[in-house]
């Protein structure tokens, strides 16, 4: 394991912010930390990079214990982000380089080949506050990535990207995991870590209440969804057994199986009284996990806290 | 290199490449010299316009008259005419009641339409006592008052000795009872004037004020931009807290430095240019600013006196999310901490060896200012080495003192400004703070 969380647990004046959290991160993986906001990621994610420190627990990375030491070799985009609006491109570029102590011959030319990647090049003698919000967040990525760390940390990455950047930040990410980086993504928005990460942890009030390889949780809550297009009054489907819950969309359904329902016998009762041209046997989204395990773990939570108590 | 040094490269480059620094640099010479300059020009510049003065003569010993005399020989600044116009001189003995009172409302009335400036009354036994006389005016024209009291002086002084039956020339008079102008030396044999000392001390001590609280302020807002630019926790992924802090604290004070050594320098080239040229400098001014205790005590209580301040603006810096926020809690700072240095040194020149001056100036936060005026009064006079004199002593004492100041600072800030650069919101309260302080 490249990063190793061991029980770790943080405190604000009394609040918890994350509670006995151990999470292990290969090395040269994406890893997905999902989970909606004030879940408990920043606060995971400072404690890595040794901002704030833990009050419990153990936090290890390549075996060693974080101390500060190993800051150079981590990229960290903040979701509270921001750059110096009165520098040029290059200088900030520059600077913030410099501050990982990356070498000054090297970064010259890195700089010069992220902004030609980013599409950012002419820009590179300009102020950054002339930039666009979705410039701007460009910019922000190179200057994580730009000194080549082991391990990249990035909170909320795609936020103010519109879908070309997003695409262009995607496959930079992808040749970075190419080249044996780890890349830790932070993010409260399911679908982009679905697509994107190997691995996922999802943490809720502090918690880590699920994880694993991303097609090994899935397989876990099992294919229990159908899709189903259709012409006709689908109304009727909802009653049928086996069927655990219905969303109805414009035209076409999701359907929720009860665990031993069987997705032929909802075809074959659909197909009877309605004109279907498509079915399709899904896996949960990783929205529909979290849905589900959040549902369900405050509750256990606070049961284990008040059983602590007695 | 050190990230400390990298992030003092940048606050340093950043504050000298800015267009303000170089327009400061000019500006402030020019300003601090006009506000010394300035009244001094003006006080000596002659009066511009011809006044105008009527006396009501009622003793009858022509004082009036001699007073009348005397100042015919004030002239304008352009010397194109006499400063004074003699509109009314009336001889009115005090037995002519009724027609006295007339005259003297009419010439008040022309005080009032302001067509007249002064009004004279000289009343009978004026040279027994001031309050014979009277001048009606509602000018405020302290030069003028004072050539009234002056020249009536001279004139009554006259007009006692006659009384005394002492009779001889204005001119005799003046010589025998003119007053003495003391000439004085120090044990050095020399003598650096007391205005000279009262100058430079105020120099001195106006360039480490501004220089500190400037200084100091564009360092807090540096901090706050850092904070409301979000990049705070960008800087804090690659170097410590403290480092950041200590970085922009020294990179800052570089670039203040920076700008007093091109006043220094240009001082100098001025001084040398004057020198070469043949052009008489005040020696007591550069006996006073030039003399190695007083050069070391400003070097060491301007850049001690930022480094404190400073620190402590930084840690104002972080709690705060506007520079607007941060005005509360700055104004107090400098009112208490800082600027009453500069009022108790005026009292330096008045009560030089007064013990709780002395004391005063060991206050850390007072030392820089208040410790700089006491050296540079007293530096002029040492014999031998300046720097090994008593004064030095307590300079030194000062120094140790802001620099233990500093140390508590220094420690409080390191603790505080690491977790409030990345607090956003809310302000955090004192017990927050000191909380912060006791758990880290």
């Amino acid at each position: 394991m490249y990063l190793m969380l061991d029980n770790i647990t943080k405190r604000f004046d009394g609040k918890v912010a994350v509670q006995d959290l151990s999470l292990s991160v290969p090395r040269g993986v994406i890893y997905g930390m999902i989970g909606p906001n004030g879940a408990g990621k920043t606060t995971t994610i400072r404690m890595i990079m040794n901002i704030t420190a833990p009050d419990a627990g153990r936090i290890l990375i390549d075996g060693r214990e974080v101390d500060g030491s190993f800051r150079d070799h981590v990229g960290y985009l903040p979701e509270e982000r921001g750059l110096y609006k009165k520098m040029t491109l290059r200088e900030v570029m520059k600077y913030l380089a410099d501050l990982k102590g990356y070498p000054a011959r090297k970064s010259s030319q890195a700089i010069s080949f992220w902004l030609e990647r980013m599409g950012l090049k002419e820009y590179e003698l300009r102020k950054v506050e002339e930039l666009s919000k979705g410039m701007a967040q460009k910019l922000q990525f190179i200057t994580t990535i730009l000194h080549e760390p082991d391990l990249i940390i990035l909170d909320e990455l795609f936020s103010g990207l519109d879908p070309l950047n997003i695409e262009l930040v995607k496959d930079a990410l992808m040749d970075l995991k190419r080249e044996g980086k780890t890349i830790l993504f932070s993010t409260h928005v399911m679908e982009q870590a679905e697509k994107l990460c190997d691995h996922i942890c999802m943490i809720s009030l502090g918690r880590k209440v699920l994880d694993g390889k991303i097609g090994e949780v899935k397989a876990k809550f099992g294919r229990n969804s159908v899709q189903i297009a259709f012409e006709g009054d689908g109304q009727f489907l909802r009653a049928l057994p086996g069927v655990s819950e219905m969303t109805e969309f414009n035209n076409y359904a999701e359907i929720r199986l009860a665990p031993d329902a069987l997705p032929n016998a909802i075809l074959k009762a659909a197909a009877e009284r309605l004109s279907v041209y498509r079915f399709e046997v899904m896996q949960p989204s990783l929205y529909d996990i979290f849905i589900d395990t959040a549902k369900v773990s405050p509750v256990e939570s606070q049961r284990e806290e008040g059983g602590r108590h007695v | 290199m050190s990230k400390f040094l990298v992030v003092l490269r940048r606050e340093y480059a950043q504050l000298v490449k800015k267009k303000s620094f170089l327009i400061m640099t000019l500006l402030t010479p020019v300003i601090m010299g006009g506000f010394m300059l300035v009244p001094a020009y003006l006080s000596r510049k002659g009066a511009d316009h011809v006044e105008t003065y009527a006396v009501i003569d009622r003793d009858g010993h022509g004082i009036g008259f001699r007073l009348a005399e005397a100042f015919k020989q004030y002239t304008l600044s352009d010397s194109s005419g006499p400063a004074y116009k003699l509109s009314a001189l009336k001889e009115l003995p005090s037995d002519h009641g009724t027609e006295y009172q007339p005259f003297y409302d009419s010439l008040v009335q022309s005080i009032r339409e302001r067509r007249l400036g002064y009004l004279l009354v000289i009343n009978a036994d004026a040279h027994m006592a001031d309050s014979n006389l009277l001048l009606v005016t509602n000018s405020d024209n302290i030069r003028t008052l004072n050539r009234f009291e002056y020249r009536l002086g001279q004139v009554l002084t006259m007009r006692r000795l006659e009384a005394s039956h002492v009779n001889m020339p204005v001119d005799s008079v003046m010589r025998l009872t003119r007053g003495i102008d003391l000439p004085r030396q120090d044990t050095k044999g020399e003598v650096v004037s007391t205005e000279a000392k009262l100058i430079t001390g105020m120099l001195l001590m106006l360039l480490i004020y501004f220089m500190v609280l400037i200084n100091g302020q564009a360092l807090m807002q540096s901090v706050i931009d850092e904070k409301s630019d979000r990049i705070v926790e960008v800087l804090v992924s690659s170097v410590t807290p403290f480092q950041l802090m200590a970085g922009k604290i020294i990179g800052t004070g570089l670039a203040a430095l920076t700008q007093v050594g091109i006043w220094v320098l240009g001082a100098g080239m001025i001084a040398s240019y004057a020198t070469a040229t043949g052009t008489p400098l005040d020696s007591s001014i550069t006996r006073t600013l030039f003399n190695p205790a007083t050069v070391v005590c400003f070097v060491s209580f301007l850049i001690l006196g930022y480094l404190l301040f400073s620190t402590f603006f930084a840690l104002l810096g972080s709690l705060v999310n506007s520079p607007k926020e941060a005005t509360p809690l700055l104004l107090p700072t400098i009112l208490i901490l800082f600027a009453p240095g500069m009022l108790i040194s005026l009292a330096v020149m008045e009560f030089p060896d007064a013990g709780w001056i002395r004391v005063m100036s060991f206050i850390p936060t007072y030392t820089p200012l208040l410790m700089m005026m006491r050296v540079t009064v007293v530096a002029p006079t040492i014999e031998g080495n300046p720097l090994m004199s008593p004064i030095m002593g307590d300079a030194v004492i000062g120094m140790l003192g802001i620099i233990v100041a500093l140390l508590v600072v220094v420690w409080i800030t390191s603790r505080v400004f690491r977790i409030g650069i990345l607090m956003y919101g809310k302000r955090p309260t004192l017990p927050e703070i000191l909380r912060w302080v006791r758990h880290n």
